[in-house]
């Protein structure tokens, strides 16, 4: 008996150990960077579930916030000099292409993009691909709609579900004006959220993936005609403080500014945080649609979140990438925390995604039907290694010239597109 | 003088180190030491960059004076003239006015005057960044910002000051002068205090009016300051960069936003072309080191000293 | 002569009066910025995108709330940004000032062989932009096992050029005869450095401490090379994140801002003193 108690004992004793042994085992440290504080609240809670899960390996992940012009030239500086660079890094999408030239410094991901492909929405990858292999993961797709200001439409007698075309939009906007003297929306002077979305809706482009420039093409031309078309009878106007992301236009926006905007899905968050005073006036609906073609929506911005070649831990690194952004429910978290559009088609009309949010208190619960109907025709974006220079151009010259000097669309895209001819 | 003769040997080394000749070169030896460790090597490598096409750590590529023939675009220029703008208006702008309050603050007909200086100096202890959102707002767009407010006063229509190169230039310098008025002054001051009073009294009894006596004995008297303050302030001009990035980010409206080092910031990080950066950064040393040459030559600065 | 002094008199009063009204006027004007600063963040960050700029105190949504949030915004992280920058703010301007004080006096107090060819080197580092040096530096410090320390961040500025400059020109006034006087007393260079020339450079060195101090405190590219540890940033680093292009965090980057001029302040005043004294004290200049 006592034997057998004293075998008994050495076996709880060593179980024990064991046990003790497996929780004391030396997580993995890892490094991540990130210039959106927000993104890391999707992190930690991914991190905590990824830990809770005795089969994975213990990770410690050190996440580093950092501004953002300055953490891209943090990384270009390690990145250059070979030493210096965190494991996990977002990069944002217009400097993604820098890290894509020569001999590139991260780690492509197709081993745990693939066995996804038929669940994601692919496109959003090709921003961050080079010669078939995949380097960035996004978190949201950024399709864009429009968000309408019911309040100031109701009161012009419009119901924006009628707006189905782009010029239903102007005329719509005419009426607008007539009967509460407000326009209908605001066009950025300094930025690339109004011109690019409507662009590339409307079918075009700045550049091919040879790098042939296509700012000159027609339908940049007609672009920009409609656009001016509308900034011409007041039904647009100058956005106030430049671009949608201003305080100004924030300000302004939120007292009832202009009957409605145009910008992606991931701009849900700046009426919640940013104009809280019009909560249960908004709401969302797809891009009008180009009578002469076009798709039905577009996708812009994005953050490519991507792991770094010279890590120690590149595959576990990737794994919990794969973890937190590519599982259901890393993306179901990403819509829960962050209100993004998620990359995985599997999540839409999904019932975790229904949840109640303080988004739908926002915009009512018929978020996601307006955002399953574009899904489908999303045109993908061409993001070579000139696109850095291109989206300059558009922000600083385009939209400047559209808005404030006021020249021709024809100009405007001529000297636009000789502009980035001259850089190449 | 007795540790000599303890130590024994160093005497010899003492003797080399008071020797007249080498003593100079001690009170120098920190920067050139500084110099020789830490910045002789950047400076050499930042040269040879220029000439290069760096795409990463492994693919370096020599590409002879490309860098610097590919440079001389439309761009480049608009920064050129958007840069050389500024610095004039800033040289005038901050030489001129923190003298007068300079002179004013140091008469004797202001009272207060050091709560004056400390005042005028807190600006520039403030992060440019935030106070330059507080001047993006100040002249914002809309007729609701506190300028085109200010503007209606005197029924002009409201204007888009940072949407146009010679408003936005205005602010520029108006959010420059605000920071570093104070500075100045004080380099100023402490020029003037060291004048000895007697001089104008001398002055005044031969019958100098103020004017006079600022132009005869006051400047005379505050050159080496003034050459201190103008040198710097040329540098500071052609090398400003924050302010900008404070009201327009990475945003160039009208060409108005971009300045020399902020197209070197564009080449070298937002287009990741650190040889192109390089050269952009060398021809703007160029161009500094001679404005600022001729500016001291014409000072007599050289000449004064030998 | 009685009569044209009271008129003088009358004058004076006269210039008295519309100097120190001009004075308070501009005193008034460039405090708004800062006024508003303060008022701002004293409001929710909301009120300040609904309102614009405010210049009225609006008892009813103002409180120290967002102060208290500095404590808690990231675990009270800020304090630990706030300390950083004072340990790198002291070294700094510790190291500079002992040194650039040497050279600046070497260059102006002697005639030696190669004075002009260092003096001019001495103004090229001034003129080179720092953005482009800053590749090599960074790989001189990753061989020098200095990054993500203290050291590695006020590397480039142990002798600051602006700086020799600075006592240089001032050096220049300051009477050679004390130089010549001491020396026949018996004492060396370097006792007539030290003892004699460094009394007679405290307005330079009062100078200079603000200028080095508020340089320090506001450097934001080089410190965020060296630095990796979100606990060893600066105060600059750390305020940069809640300003994004995205939007920016109110909340925390007013009172961020403003509770960051306090010690800079202090350090003002107390070397305004100093510098005072020494200016009115005559030992300067003869």
């Amino acid at each position: 008996m006592k034997k057998i108690l004293a075998i008994l004992l050495a076996m709880a004793m060593l179980a024990s150990l064991g046990i003790t042994a497996f929780a004391d085992e030396e997580p993995i440290h890892l490094t991540l960077w990130t210039f959106q504080e927000l993104h890391t609240q999707l992190y930690k809670e991914m991190l905590d579930r990824w830990n809770a899960n005795p089969d994975n390996p213990k990770l410690d992940i050190d996440m580093q916030v950092y501004p953002y012009e300055d953490m891209h030239n943090k990384l270009t500086i390690a990145l250059q000099t070979g030493e210096g660079a965190p494991d996990i890094v977002d990069i944002e999408i217009n400097m993604f292409a820098n890290y894509l030239k020569g001999d590139i410094q991260l780690a492509d991901m197709n081993d745990i993009v693939e066995p996804m492909e038929d669940h994601l929405i692919m496109s959003r990858f090709n921003n961050y691909a080079k010669d078939g292999k995949f380097y960035g993961i996004d978190h949201h797709i950024g399709a864009c709609i429009v968000f309408y200001n019911t309040e100031i439409l109701e009161e012009a007698g419009i119901n924006y579900k009628d707006i189905k075309t782009w010029d239903d939009y102007h005329e719509a906007g005419k009426v607008v004006l007539e009967k509460t003297a407000k326009p209908m929306c605001t066009w950025e002077s300094k930025d690339c959220w109004s011109i690019y979305p409507l662009v590339n809706q409307h079918g075009g482009d700045w550049l091919t993936p040879d790098n042939e420039v296509r700012m000159d093409e027609q339908v940049v031309i007609d672009t920009l005609a409609f656009m001016k078309s509308m900034l011409d009878d007041g039904t647009a106007v100058a956005c106030p403080g430049g671009n949608h992301h201003a305080e100004e236009y924030y300000g302004w926006m939120g007292a009832g500014g202009a009957a409605s905007v145009s910008m992606p899905f991931w701009y849900l968050n700046r009426f919640t945080d940013y104009m809280p005073d019009l909560a249960g006036k908004m709401k969302v609906a797809p891009m009008p649609l180009w009578s002469d073609g076009g798709h039905k929506s577009a996708q812009m911005g994005g953050t490519g979140t991507a792991v770094v070649k010279t890590s120690k831990n590149v595959d576990v690194a990737k794994e919990w990438l794969a973890y937190a952004t590519l599982s259901f429910e890393g993306c179901v978290a990403t819509w829960q925390i962050l209100g993004f559009d998620p990359i995985m088609t599997d999540v839409y009309g999904s019932e975790e995604m229904k949840a109640p949010n303080p988004f739908f208190d926002y915009y009512g619960d018929d978020i996601f039907d307006v955002l399953q109907g574009v899904l489908d025709d999303i045109p993908d974006t061409c993001l070579t290694d000139m696109f850095p220079t291109a989206a300059d151009i558009v922000r600083n010259q385009m939209a400047y010239d559209l808005v404030i000097t006021g020249l021709s669309p024809e100009e405007i895209a001529h000297n636009c597109a000789e502009e980035l001819r001259d850089a190449m | 003088m007795d540790e000599s003769a303890k130590t024994g040997r160093p005497l010899a080394k003492r003797n080399l180190l008071l020797n007249p000749k080498v003593v100079p070169y001690v009170f120098i030896a920190p920067f050139l030491i500084f110099f020789l460790v830490i910045y002789l090597y950047p400076f050499i490598s930042t040269i040879l960059m220029s000439f290069q096409r760096i795409d990463g750590p492994n693919s370096v590529e020599w590409i002879g004076t490309a860098n610097y023939q590919k440079m001389f675009n439309r761009n480049f220029k608009q920064a050129l003239a958007t840069t050389f703008r500024y610095a004039f208006w800033d040289v005038v702008v901050l030489t001129i006015v923190p003298l007068i309050f300079a002179v004013i603050l140091n008469s004797s007909n202001v009272k207060f005057p050091s709560f004056f200086k400390s005042l005028y100096f807190v600006p520039a202890l403030t992060s440019t960044i935030v106070v330059g959102i507080v001047f993006r707002l100040a002249f914002g767009t809309l007729p609701t910002a506190p300028a085109n407010r200010l503007l209606a006063l005197f029924g002009q229509p409201a204007k888009d000051w940072l949407m146009f190169p010679d408003s936005g230039n205005f602010v520029l310098i108006l959010l420059t002068l605000w920071r570093w008025m104070g500075v100045n002054i004080i380099y100023y001051i402490s020029g003037l205090q060291a004048i000895p009073t007697d001089l104008y009294e001398a002055a005044k009894i031969d019958g100098a009016n103020s004017v006079q006596q600022f132009l005869h004995i006051s400047l005379p008297g505050i050159k080496p300051v003034l050459i201190y303050v103008i040198t710097i302030t040329v540098l500071g001009g052609f090398a400003m960069f924050t302010e900008s990035v404070a009201l327009w980010a990475q945003n160039n409206p009208g060409g108005v936003g971009r300045t020399i080092v902020g197209y070197m910031y564009l080449m070298g990080f937002y287009k990741n072309n650190m040889g192109m950066a390089s050269a952009v950064g060398l021809v703007l040393l160029g161009l500094v080191l001679a404005v600022n040459l001729i500016q001291l030559i014409a000072m007599g600065f050289f000449r004064k000293e030998d | 002569m009685k009569h044209s002094n009271r008129i003088d008199g009358r004058r004076q009063r006269v210039k008295t009066i519309l100097y120190t009204t001009l004075m308070f006027i501009t005193a008034a004007l460039l405090m708004v910025p800062f006024y508003f600063m303060f008022l701002s963040s004293l409001k929710p960050g909301t009120e300040m995108l609904r309102n614009g700029l405010s210049l009225t105190f609006d008892p009813g949504v103002s409180s120290f709330k967002n102060y208290e949030a500095l404590n808690t915004y990231r675990e009270g992280i800020y304090w630990s940004w706030y300390k950083s920058s004072l340990i790198i703010m002291v070294l700094q301007t510790a190291v500079g000032l002992v040194l650039s004080s040497m050279v600046g006096y070497g260059l102006a107090m002697y005639r030696f062989k190669g004075r002009n060819a260092v003096f001019t080197l001495v103004l090229i580092l001034m003129m080179v932009p720092f953005e482009i040096l800053l590749l090599p530096l960074y790989r001189m410090l990753i061989k020098a096992h200095l990054t993500d320390t203290y050291f590695g961040v006020i590397l480039p500025y142990l002798v600051p050029p602006f700086m020799i400059f600075f006592f240089r020109q001032y050096v220049l006034g300051l009477p050679k005869e004390l130089l010549e006087a001491a020396r026949i007393d018996g004492c060396s260079d370097y006792g007539v450095f030290f003892r004699i020339m460094v009394p007679n450079m405290i307005p330079a060195y009062g100078a200079m401490t603000i200028l080095s101090c508020m340089n320090s405190w506001n450097n934001l590219l080089w410190p965020l090379i060296v630095l990796n540890s979100n606990e060893k940033f600066t105060i600059p680093i750390g305020m940069g994140t809640t300003i994004t292009p995205y939007g920016n965090a109110f909340d925390v980057l007013m009172p961020g801002a403003v509770m960051a001029v306090v010690p800079i302040i202090i350090v003002y005043l107390f070397a305004q003193k100093t510098f005072i004294a020494g200016l009115t004290s005559g030992s300067v200049k003869g």
